[in-house]
């Protein structure tokens, strides 16, 4: 049996085999997943694993190509104007998908419009740290501590309308605190400078957190998304203490608009597959990344609410970018 | 940690067999580089960027160390055999190495040449070895305000030490800083000097900067003259030099080597001031300088040691506060950032596999160079019959590949074009890019540290005043420019650099 009768009968056995000539003989070249980040980041992994797993079962070569720069609007474009044959696919993010139509005002590319989203990949949990010197041990104590000392505390992020950024201004107008942004390039150096207690208090992914918060430079104070996570669960999220709060970052997979609605179909059941592998299940928990899945409708229906959500955290905290 | 532990866990890392592999391949090709007249080990530097993407940061900075100070060996090679310099620091190597060889002694000069690089490679490893815990000691006291204030010492010092006109040195540095402020405003997110293009909102790339300017611009510049082919006359007969050889050479090597180790460390410093003052010092202290330029050992043996002693001290500011002394060292920072090593006083306390890694291989790389450069000065010697016609077109299409391979953007490609030509410019107007050039690296870092400073103190200025090590690097600063102004000093300053 070839690998790509295989794949045929998998979609056949998944209920979507009902797909004409088209997603049978699909893939007919290789396919390339753009990533608008460099390599090495969890978008990045994520896609990798992604592409190995694809390249098995579609017969053809799945690769990863890097096309970083621009807050991902370089990648996102190029993946808007590629052919809509579901050889050029992209991994966009909370980031390319709904938050910088709120903070761009012209944008090269329409998260909606020239997009067919496939699969809803990862949800990223991320934590909030403060440095140890700092004396609060809960996300109650660093709000008592804030509206003690108003305009005090500083907070750090990776960039200006970053998750992190956007998270914190979230926090801030829900719990009515006051803390001061001081915006990093990447997260490299806004790491470092938490550690070196330059700046107390930040949202951080879960990699960089883990091996800080062991060393004791760091302490965790909760996690961001609604429920607590498996990799750490004696940690409360933020939501147990403000209701109503949560968030993640977030990463999914899109074809160009008008890619044949049979290939998204393939590609959504494959990947489905994919995602309760329990190899990815281990690769994505080191990133604190969690699987999710579903249909392209669950895609599109949670992007449609994410743009609403960011969108008004952008304009409660006058966040905007050119 | 002491010492003896640092430099054990140092030698740890460099001797891995991948490490070691990498210093072997570093040190070789900066030989080569360093034989062939025009091309040099900036631009060299410049145009391996892309390939240090897939190494490891230990393995990229040994790599590119090795090109440094291997060039310093080959160059003298190409000076002594064919009264050509194959890099800008062996230039004096010229005056008397040749007239050496014409005398028959090739053989003498490039073995004192050898040896006084490997002693002086050696003592400048120690330096650098006790000289840096020392710096380690500040760095955790290191927060945005002293970044602040230290940068613009380092821009500072680069204009009073750069060579050639001071007014000339201070438009590069500031055209330097308003490039850089190209793409987005880390604190607003706003895009500036972007006119609308997005490639260029994360601003203009490093590598395409850096190989632009010095790559592409020194082969544009090497095409103006008529391709000449170095003539070999000199014979290669004994290696050894006599007693009498030692004798009068283990003096100036000593000297040369502390004179080249201190300039090193001084901001604009390096191999080519070192070996320029090193030549001075030995001509005026000799019992008869009539004898120099017509084939005295000092002559070859002090310059060689100071070229090569400065060559690697010049990674002293680099490793321990991140400021680059020279253009070379700028592009080391570039490697740094490219590999997520922030440069800083922070590099010895949370990587000193790294920091201890690249100081102990220059150590094995001079060892490796003196081994293997004696015996293999014949092959050398023949890679100066490759034409120019083949090698070049091969130098500008890797650089092409390379520098699209960063990001998979053409876009990058052109902005090499484009620098290679405005590199031309700043030839035929006598600027010199290396200011520029960091001006280009520490301006955002200044602008991003001297707002973030003033954000965490709320807008209150005198943040830089009151912490001590930035009102320290403020005050030494505020000297600095004292002397760039005082005219005793101009002259004195335009009287050293007559000597280039």
């Amino acid at each position: 049996m070839t690998p790509r009768m295989l794949a045929a009968l998998i979609a056949l056995v998944l209920g979507l085999g009902a797909a004409p000539a088209l997603a049978q003989t699909y893939p007919t070249k290789p396919v390339r997943i753009i990533v608008p980040y460099p390599p090495g980041g969890g978008n990045d992994i994520v896609a990798r694993a992604l592409g190995q797993k694809l390249t098995e079962s579609l017969g053809q070569n799945v690769l990863v190509e890097n096309k970083p720069g621009g807050g991902t609007l370089i990648g996102a474009e190029a993946a808007a104007k590629a052919p809509p044959d579901g050889h050029t696919l992209f991994v966009g993010t909370i980031a390319t998908m709904a938050i910088n139509p709120s903070l761009y005002k012209e944008m090269p590319y329409h998260p909606v419009k020239d997009f067919a989203p496939i699969i809803h990949l990862v949800n990223y949990h991320m934590i909030l740290v403060a440095h140890p010197d700092l004396p609060v041990k809960s996300v109650a104590e660093l709000i008592a501590h804030a509206k003690a000392n108003p305009g005090k505390l500083s907070y750090a992020s990776f960039g200006s309308g970053s998750t992190p950024h956007l998270g914190t201004e979230l926090l801030k107008t829900m719990t009515g605190i006051d803390m001061v942004h001081i915006p990093y390039k990447g997260g490299a150096p806004a790491i470092a400078d938490l550690v070196g207690g330059q700046v107390p208090v930040m949202f951080i992914d879960t990699p960089p957190a883990l091996t800080h918060i062991k060393a004791g430079k760091m302490r965790a104070l909760a996690v961001s998304p609604a429920q607590r996570t498996a990799l750490m669960p004696d940690l409360p999220t933020v939501g147990e203490t403000v209701p109503g709060f949560g968030f993640t970052s977030w990463a999914g997979l899109y074809a160009t608009a008008g890619t044949p609605a049979e290939v998204v179909a393939k590609l959504n059941g494959e990947i489905n597959r994919i995602l309760k592998l329990p190899d990815i299940h281990e690769q994505l928990s080191k990133l604190g990344a969690d699987p999710v899945g579903g249909t392209p409708k669950n895609l599109a229906e949670w992007m449609a609410a994410e743009t609403v959500k960011w969108a008004k955290v952008v304009k409660d905290s006058g966040a905007k970018l050119d | 940690m002491d010492l003896l532990g640092n430099l054990s866990l140092g030698f740890g890392a460099a001797l891995s067999p991948a490490n070691l592999l990498y210093c072997l391949i570093g040190a070789l090709l900066g030989t080569l580089i360093g034989v062939l007249p025009g091309v040099g080990p900036i631009a060299t530097i410049a145009m391996l960027l892309p390939i240090t993407f897939k190494l490891s940061p230990l393995a990229a900075l040994i790599m590119l160390a090795g090109i440094y100070y291997g060039a310093q060996y080959g160059g003298s090679t190409t000076a002594i055999l064919v009264n050509m310099p194959g890099e800008s620091s062996s230039v004096v190597t010229c005056l008397d190495g040749y007239q050496m060889a014409r005398q028959g002694r090739a053989g003498p000069a490039l073995a004192i040449a050898a040896l006084g690089s490997f002693f002086a490679g050696c003592v400048a490893t120690l330096i650098i070895a006790l000289f840096a815990p020392v710096l380690a000691e500040l760095a955790l006291k290191f927060g945005p305000a002293e970044y602040f204030s230290l940068m613009v010492l380092g821009l500072l010092a680069a204009v009073v030490l750069a060579s050639g006109s001071v007014l000339k040195a201070v438009g590069m540095v500031i055209l330097g800083l308003l490039l850089g402020l190209v793409g987005t405003d880390v604190n607003s997110g706003m895009a500036r000097f972007t006119f609308g293009l997005t490639d260029l909102s994360d601003g203009i790339g490093f590598v395409a900067v850096a190989m632009g300017l010095f790559g592409l611009t020194e082969i544009i510049i090497n095409l103006e003259h008529p391709e000449r082919q170095p003539q070999v006359t000199a014979k290669v007969s004994h290696l050894w030099p006599t007693k009498a050889d030692f004798k009068a050479a283990w003096k100036p090597v000593l000297r040369g080597t502390a004179l080249g180790s201190i300039l090193g460390i001084l901001p604009g410093g390096g191999a080519l001031l070192a070996s320029f003052s090193a030549y001075t010092l030995e001509k005026k202290i000799a019992k008869d300088p009539s004898r120099f330029g017509k084939g005295a050992i000092e002559g070859v043996a002090a310059p060689e040691a100071a070229n090569n002693a400065g060559a690697q001290t010049s990674f002293i500011p680099l490793l321990t506060l991140g400021i680059p002394s020279n253009a070379v060292m700028a592009l080391m920072v570039g490697a740094m950032m490219i590999q997520g090593v922030a440069p800083g006083p922070q590099v010895m306390t949370e990587r000193p596999q790294l920091f201890w890694g690249v100081i102990t291989s220059m150590w094995i790389g001079n060892l490796m160079l003196v081994i293997l450069n004696l015996p293999l000065v014949g092959m050398w010697v023949k890679l100066l019959k490759v034409p120019y016609r083949l090698l070049y077109p091969a130098i500008l299409m890797f650089c092409a590949i390379g520098v699209y391979s960063v990001s998979n953007n053409a876009f990058d490609v052109g902005m090499i074009a484009l620098f290679g030509l405005l590199g031309l410019l700043f030839f035929k107007l006598g600027c010199e890019p290396a200011p520029l050039l960091l001006g280009f690296i520490l301006g955002p870092f200044m602008e991003e540290y001297l707002r973030r400073a003033l954000l965490l103190s709320r807008g209150d200025a005198t943040v830089f005043l009151t912490r001590p090590i930035s009102l320290g690097f403020l005050i030494a600063s505020a000297l600095l420019l004292l002397t760039i102004v005082a005219p005793a000093f101009r002259k004195l300053r335009e009287e050293a650099f007559v000597e280039d």
